[in-house]
């Protein structure tokens, strides 16, 4: 009889899971809508964009900005307006594995998938002789490099500086612990995008891409438990918004008590007076104030200062 | 090593007790009072270990309600000898004993406390890093001929931490299991 009724519950319960009503026209999720840098990689990656650096070319500071999940490579447009007022910094924009594409392709992506593109890019512009490639992550793009750190993947071969933007190690939504139990019944989670960020994140998450999300934190979060130190000649930055309703900011303790400098030194952490997500990406967000765009132009310029220097 | 040490240490502790029980026949509020470990993880967390105290009278509902005590700690689990964030959970939990004669009873408590958590650096003032908690839990009691009960059970937070308030090691789930030693009786 108990058997009868689990199975019951078990099979209403799977009835539950269903497809999104995606809006082709208007959502990222549908299959007229991608990241375009899948269209012109070139205007978005300096591998791709210089297939043959000159020496000054290769000595000049090369940032590989990433986004995080859900995102695409929009997230760093705004970086890429501040950028192109200077001369002595590149950058790339990687867009992550599974993103930027259908529902379906990100859905059935891992987060092994999301990391490759980072790896690729780096790995080519060290191929190219690339000297001074730096890093900066929002979000999900954080746990997914410290992890290529700690693998040894991303070493002292020519990175430089990693600046970390509202690293997500513990997330804000602590429901997202029992993914695994009610994710089957749910599908999916519908997103409150604005207008303007429709076509720039996904406005539905499949339970499986947030089961990949906390298998990625949760390794991150232990090896931070663990401790380990950055490769000799990389130092690292963290900006975070202190009211972060999507990486609570207790993220930024961890990775202050668990990730030092290959001297052993503390990582500078910076607590910024936000309650934004990604305080560098104010583009598509309603309601953006003066107190923002000022916390935006300062991480910024301190990038900028701390690469050039 | 050094946490599977303390955890035994906790446990041996309270078998050393074996001595300490006695029979109360004073005026019949002493009902039953039971002191132990207490081992609790935080679904995808830490792992909290601890102290436990849970008492009973014949005059409170025919001793059908327990009122307990505990202090948990990542101290004393995740946090030894390694960079775990240490914080501690103070909680006071009146319960509901079903089948209190039985040796196996179900039971589900409230838990009221408080918890702390050490940010260790002046950096992080800005964070809130305590909480008054409000916890639910449900599980198994199971009182031995010897003088041993254990509690299995799972609970819920109902005020976590969401990035714009309350700690943000503050999770929802939780899992403990308790093991007591009688400390006294009334016959």
């Amino acid at each position: 009889m108990i058997f009868r009724l689990l199975m019951i519950s078990a099979l209403a319960l799977a009835s539950c899971s269903k497809s999104p009503e995606i809006d082709n026209a208007t959502m990222l999720d549908g299959d007229q809508i991608f990241d375009p840098s899948l269209y012109n990689p070139a205007k978005y990656l300096v591998s791709a964009a210089i297939p043959n650096p000159t020496t000054a070319q290769k000595n000049t500071p090369v940032l590989i900005a990433v986004h995080g999940y859900t995102a695409t490579t929009f997230e760093w447009d705004e970086f890429r307006t501040y950028t192109n007022l200077k001369t002595n910094i590149l950058l790339s924009q990687v867009l992550l594995g599974g993103h930027g594409r259908t529902y379906e392709e990100f859905k059935n992506s891992s987060w092994q998938d999301w990391q490759v593109p980072i790896l690729t890019e780096y790995n080519a512009l060290l191929n190219k002789g690339y000297t001074n490639i730096n890093f900066a992550g929002s979000s999900t793009a954080c746990p997914l490099v410290m992890d290529l750190i700690k693998k040894g993947q991303i070493g002292a071969n020519g990175m430089k500086r990693i600046f970390l933007v509202d690293p997500i190690v513990i997330s804000s939504n602590k429901t997202i612990t029992l993914v695994g139990l009610v994710g089957p019944m749910l599908g999916y989670l519908e997103s409150t995008n604005t207008t303007a960020e429709e076509g720039h994140y996904y406005h539905f998450r499949p339970q499986e891409t947030l089961k990949q999300l906390l298998n990625l934190t949760e390794i991150v979060r232990k090896d931070l438990q663990d401790g380990y130190n950055l490769p000799t000649g990389i130092r690292m930055k963290v900006y975070k918004s202190i009211k972060d309703p999507t990486a609570d900011a207790v993220s930024a303790v961890l990775i202050y008590k668990g990730l030092s400098n290959s001297d052993g030194t503390k990582v500078d952490i910076e607590m910024l007076d936000s309650e934004l997500h990604v305080v560098t990406r104010l583009a598509g967000r309603d309601n953006v104030t003066q107190h923002d765009r000022d916390i935006q132009m300062h991480v910024f310029d301190d990038m900028y200062k701390i690469i050039t220097q | 090593m050094k946490k599977k040490l303390v955890l035994s240490v906790l446990f041996i502790t309270s078998f050393f007790c074996l001595q300490a029980q006695t029979s109360g026949t004073s005026d019949g509020w002493l009902g039953e009072l039971k002191g132990g470990v207490r081992i609790q993880k935080t679904q995808k967390l830490y792992w909290e270990n601890g102290f436990a105290f849970d008492f009973a009278s014949p005059k409170i509902l025919e001793s059908k309600v327990h009122l307990g005590l505990s202090y948990v700690t990542t101290r004393l689990g995740s946090a030894m000898g390694s960079n775990a964030i240490k914080q501690g959970n103070f909680l006071l939990s009146p319960g509901y004993f079903f089948r209190h004669q039985k040796q196996l009873q179900p039971f589900t408590r409230l838990n009221l406390g408080y918890f702390h958590a050490d940010y260790e650096a002046a950096i992080f003032d800005v964070l809130p890093n305590s909480a008054f908690l409000f916890s639910i839990d449900t599980g198994l009691s199971y009182q031995f001929k010897i003088p041993l009960t254990i509690h299995l059970g799972a609970g819920y937070n109902l005020n976590t931490g969401n990035g714009s308030s309350g700690p943000g090691t503050l999770y929802p789930v939780f899992y403990q299991m308790s093991i007591f030693y009688t400390i006294l009786k009334q016959k």
